[in-house]
């Protein structure tokens, strides 16, 4: 047993930490108020290398393991959520590549989103399938050596932004088993049929890219199926298997931004003569956040260093996903709550901190989805 | 033990205030050093700079050569070692200046001497000297007791010492003029540089709203600066936010840029590291707002409050609109 | 260019709320980092060694945590470091110092040393100079630019009032570098992976030739040190009440002060 981080890894940390201290917290509120972005900051990280860390050095990669990317995503959030989303959001499916795309697929996209010449996006959800995701109905039908792929996906990280879209489709609508309907495919953004439209009105993590897709008879060659035809459900509990990490991290670092916010807020805030810190109201909700946050952190540092040791507890993974993203929302509630009527503009950090962590319940697996998961885990 | 020797500094034919500042510390020591303050002048024309020295020291030492005009060490160097020969003082003290930076461990490096710089105060008693220093950016004072030894190097922090009355003793001058320097290395003045152009003349302002690295990002100078209209005032700036471009170097308060003694000097988010204090503390009226209430600012401010500057900025406008 | 640059851990104290124990600043909750100026100095070294040729040599004195200084250092573009940490070391002075620095140099040859004009914590800003005195080496202080030419090289440095001067210095030399003179690098995952590959070395006094009494307090000119947290709030009259109320008096004072109507 050893809780010690290596030196490397604290040496990352501290990297990560002041490039988005140095290059985040000037943008962060005008990308918040705009709904935009400005991809130098992505090609800015990309060179330092902090973008695709875990993408293994065959493939341009740092070689290093969801941990340390995760260490990067916590530093990078517990700046700024919606930068952190948006820099470290466009290697999603990277992941499901490299556990399952052809050599010649991984050679082709990996190197490429590593060295910031390509985002990639993986598209999943469907209007009619959220959490179910076995229900999504868009089809890729064989057309010769070929696919045919139509239907519509929503709520697609970088859909207009990306280069490459994962689509996750219907490719045995009559198999018994629902979990051998579907397959992946690497789809090139500007194929015919494609089209991406922005969705604007996020409550947070507004510097992020989301959109809707539209496939209308998008023709695709034989060798944009990744892996087998109908492993797109394993591939998928797989590709969450990893992602989920990321969330959790994402979680911490933004607990930790609410923690950090309340704890100066506190100290400097002096009311009824004074500082509010030295209530004991107020000393509860900074005791209940920092204890929270460790045991998140702690949750997830075990999670994802199983998966870097080849275990992938499914069980664990949902335990952490679900416990730091309500308590990263119960934080920000709580930092809010703290700063008053100040806290209510977004001139304050924690009304973004407030809006930015209700996401973190529910992409990648709603918290609900999560506790079914350990209820199966501990249940069986 | 014997005398104070203060090494005098001056740049475009012009003593630094500083050296004054050194002749109010010197002059306070002298009793206890039991001997009187000798002032060495190294310039090329050392007497055109000895106005405002006298009555401030007992002895002058003149010591003139073309090759002293502007300051460099390796000039300097031998020519003290010739005057601390002669002299033989307990103490040489300096400023803590850009001059007093390189000359100072140079000499006691050289001579192999106890050095202590940027002192805030000086005490010698029993042949051992106590120094009173600031460390860890203010926030902690040091006081260190040197080891007994028959010479010391000092340099004084800017500010900390007050220039003695132009009549405090009686001085008596010597003029010597150097046939020939042996400087140890080839370092070559070649010119002096003005600062940036500037846009305003923070110097000039009645009204100084002035903002540190607790402004947290170039997009919060407007809310700086919307104050500063209100009040018809000018917006000034620490180092750290200069270093990083927030604000142009010429918006800079302290040493390394500008002096300000405006009727209402107010730091916001300024910890006020010794070298912006020195820059702005005869200011008339010195209102801080610091979230830390340990800031070092606070020493010198007449008014402080501890507070959020993003909670005081906007209230002060409402207020002042009101 | 060969270039030595002398580094050095300090606690981040800015935000800090600091304790004082048997004369000691409580280090325990504190950051370390590589002090400020010392970072500026690595950036210039990097550059110039880049721009010229030659490599980049970082050396630190302190104990086993400031190595995390010299991995920033390599990470940063240099290519060798050196750890010098010892107990023994414990209580040296800056002329003590220069003293292990000049020995750690020994023969080795260094067209330029750079040092931070001064360090975060103890702010002496000695060190530098008193080593260029041990090595006999022409040296200026306070650079806010280098410029090379043939063997020799332009420093300007930073004085008062918003005035700067050039100095020609013959090489080699030692310079102290000033905040600002360039837009420090920032680590990245490349250079954090070099270093994984790469060896620092570390030396105890004895390594270096030196006795006991030639290191820490025994050869220090310092007797004794106390340290003191100042009174809070020493000078200032602090305004007391809420929000509202502090910044009304806030606005009366500079009314009344700033000869506002």
């Amino acid at each position: 047993m050893d809780f010690k981080l290596s030196k490397e890894q604290r040496d990352i940390i501290r990297a990560a930490a002041e490039f988005a201290k140095g290059e985040f917290t000037e943008r962060a509120l005008e990308f918040d108020r705009s709904e935009t972005f400005d991809l130098d900051l992505w090609r800015a990280a990309c060179e330092l290398g902090f973008v695709g860390t875990f993408i293994s050095e065959d493939y341009g990669g740092a070689g290093l393991g969801f941990f340390e990317h995760c260490l990067i995503t916590e530093e990078f959030w517990a700046v700024d959520p919606g930068i952190g989303q948006a820099v470290l959001s466009t290697t999603f499916g990277a992941e499901l590549i490299q556990l399952f795309a052809s050599e010649e697929q991984k050679h082709t996209v990996l190197p490429a989103l590593v060295e910031g010449q390509a985002i990639i996006a993986t598209a999943i959800t469907e209007p009619e399938a959220g959490s179910d995701t076995s229900r999504a109905a868009s089809t890729a039908v064989k057309d010769g050596e070929g696919w045919v792929l139509n239907g519509s996906k929503i709520f697609t990280t970088n859909g207009t932004l990306a280069q490459w879209v994962l689509v996750f489709a219907l490719t045995d609508p009559d198999n018994d088993n629902r979990h051998a309907r579907h397959s992946f495919f690497l789809v090139p953004a500007g194929s015919e049929g494609l089209e991406a439209n922005k969705l604007t009105g996020k409550l947070g993590i507004r510097a992020s890219d989301t959109a809707e897709l539209a496939f209308n008879e998008v023709k695709l060659d034989a060798d944009a199926l990744v892996g087998s035809e109908g492993q797109g459900f394993n591939q998928l509990m797989a590709f969450f298997n990893r992602t989920r990490l990321h969330i959790c991290a994402q979680a911490v670092g933004l607990t930790r931004a609410a923690l950090e916010e309340s704890v100066r807020h506190v100290k400097g805030r002096v009311q009824f003569g004074q500082p509010l810190a030295q209530f004991q109201a107020t000393q509860f909700k900074i005791a209940e956040m920092a204890t929270n946050m460790r045991a998140a952190r702690n949750l997830y540092y075990e999670a994802a260093w199983l998966v870097d040791q080849g275990k992938v507890d499914h069980g664990l993974i949902a335990m952490a996903k679900w416990f730091s993203a309500q308590n990263a929302v119960r934080a920000a509630d709580e930092a809010l709550q703290m700063h008053g009527g100040y806290g209510y503009f977004d001139e304050y950090r924690v009304q973004r901190l407030y809006r930015d962590a209700k996401i973190l319940e529910i992409y990648e697996g709603t918290k609900e989805v999560e506790k079914i998961i350990v209820a199966g885990t501990v249940l069986g | 033990m014997s005398g104070v020797l203060v090494i005098a500094e001056h740049r475009q034919g012009e003593l630094r205030e500083a050296t004054l500042e050194a002749l109010g510390a010197a002059l306070e020591l002298a009793p206890q050093t039991g001997r009187q303050v000798v002032t060495a002048v190294l310039a090329d024309d050392p007497q055109a700079l000895a106005g405002p020295l006298m009555g401030r020291t007992h002895g002058l030492r003149l010591m003139a050569h073309p090759d002293l005009t502007a300051f460099n060490p390796e000039m300097y160097l031998p020519v003290l070692e010739d005057a601390i020969a002669a002299a033989e003082p307990g103490l040489i003290l300096m400023p803590h200046s850009s001059q007093g930076m390189d000359l100072a461990p140079a000499l006691a490096g050289r001579l192999g001497l106890p050095l202590v710089t940027d002192c805030i105060g000086l005490t010698y008693q029993d042949g051992a000297l106590t120094a009173q220093r600031q460390v860890y950016g203010g926030k902690v004072s040091e006081t260190l007791v040197l080891k007994p030894a028959s010479m010391y190097v000092c340099t004084l922090q800017g500010g900390a010492f007050e220039a003695p009355e132009t009549s405090a003793v009686d001085t008596a001058g010597e003029e010597i003029t150097l046939t020939e320097l042996s400087p140890a290395h080839a370092r070559r003045f070649v010119e002096y540089v003005a600062g940036a152009l500037e846009d305003v003349d923070i110097a000039a302002a009645d009204i100084l709203v002035s903002v540190g690295r607790g402004i947290g990002g170039p997009e919060n100078v407007p809310l700086a600066e919307e104050l500063a209209d209100a009040l018809g005032a000018t917006v000034s700036c620490s180092r750290p936010v200069a270093d990083v471009g927030w604000l142009p170097k010429s918006r800079q308060v302290g040493t390394s840029g500008k002096t300000v003694r405006p009727k209402v000097y107010l730091a916001l988010g300024i910890s006020g590291a010794f070298q912006h204090q020195a820059g702005m503390k005869n200011s008339g009226t010195i209102i801080a707002v610091n979230k830390d209430p340990r800031a070092p600012i606070f020493a010198v401010a007449h008014y402080g409050l501890v507070a959020d500057l993003f909670e005081v900025l906007p209230k002060l406008k409402d207020k002042l609109a009101g | 260019m060969d270039i030595l640059v002398l580094v050095k851990n300090v606690p981040e104290v800015a935000e800090a709320d600091l304790e004082i124990e048997d004369n000691q600043i409580d280090l325990e909750d504190l950051v370390m980092g590589i002090n400020e100026w010392d970072n500026y100095a690595v950036e210039e070294a990097v550059r110039l060694a880049e721009a010229s040729g030659g490599g980049v040599t970082v050396m630190t004195l302190g104990d086993e945590e400031a190595e995390d200084v010299l991995r920033r250092g390599l990470a940063m573009g240099a290519g060798r470091a050196m750890h010098l940490c010892d107990e023994e070391f414990e209580g040296s002075d800056p002329a003590t110092l220069a003293r292990a620095f000049a020995a750690a140099i020994g023969d080795e040859s260094y067209d330029l040393i750079l040092c931070g004009v001064q360090s975060s914590d103890l702010g002496q800003a000695s060190t530098g100079v008193l080593l260029a005195q041990v090595l006999n080496l022409p040296f200026a202080t306070m650079a806010i630019g280098i410029e090379t030419g043939e063997a020799e090289i332009t420093v300007t440095r930073e004085l008062e009032a918003n005035t700067s001067e050039r100095v020609v210095l013959p090489l080699p030399a030692l310079v102290t570098v000033q905040s600002g003179i360039n837009q420090p690098r920032y680590v990245s995952i490349m250079g954090i992976r070099k270093v994984r590959k790469m060896t620092i070395g570390l030396f105890e006094a004895d390594d270096l030739g030196l006795d006991e009494d030639q290191v820490g307090e025994e050869a220090s000119q310092v007797a004794g040190r106390a340290l003191a947290l100042p009174e809070v709030g020493e000078g200032a009259e602090m305004l007391n009440g809420s929000l509202d109320e502090i910044c009304g008096r806030a606005v009366e004072i500079i009314r009344e002060k700033g000869g506002l109507s």
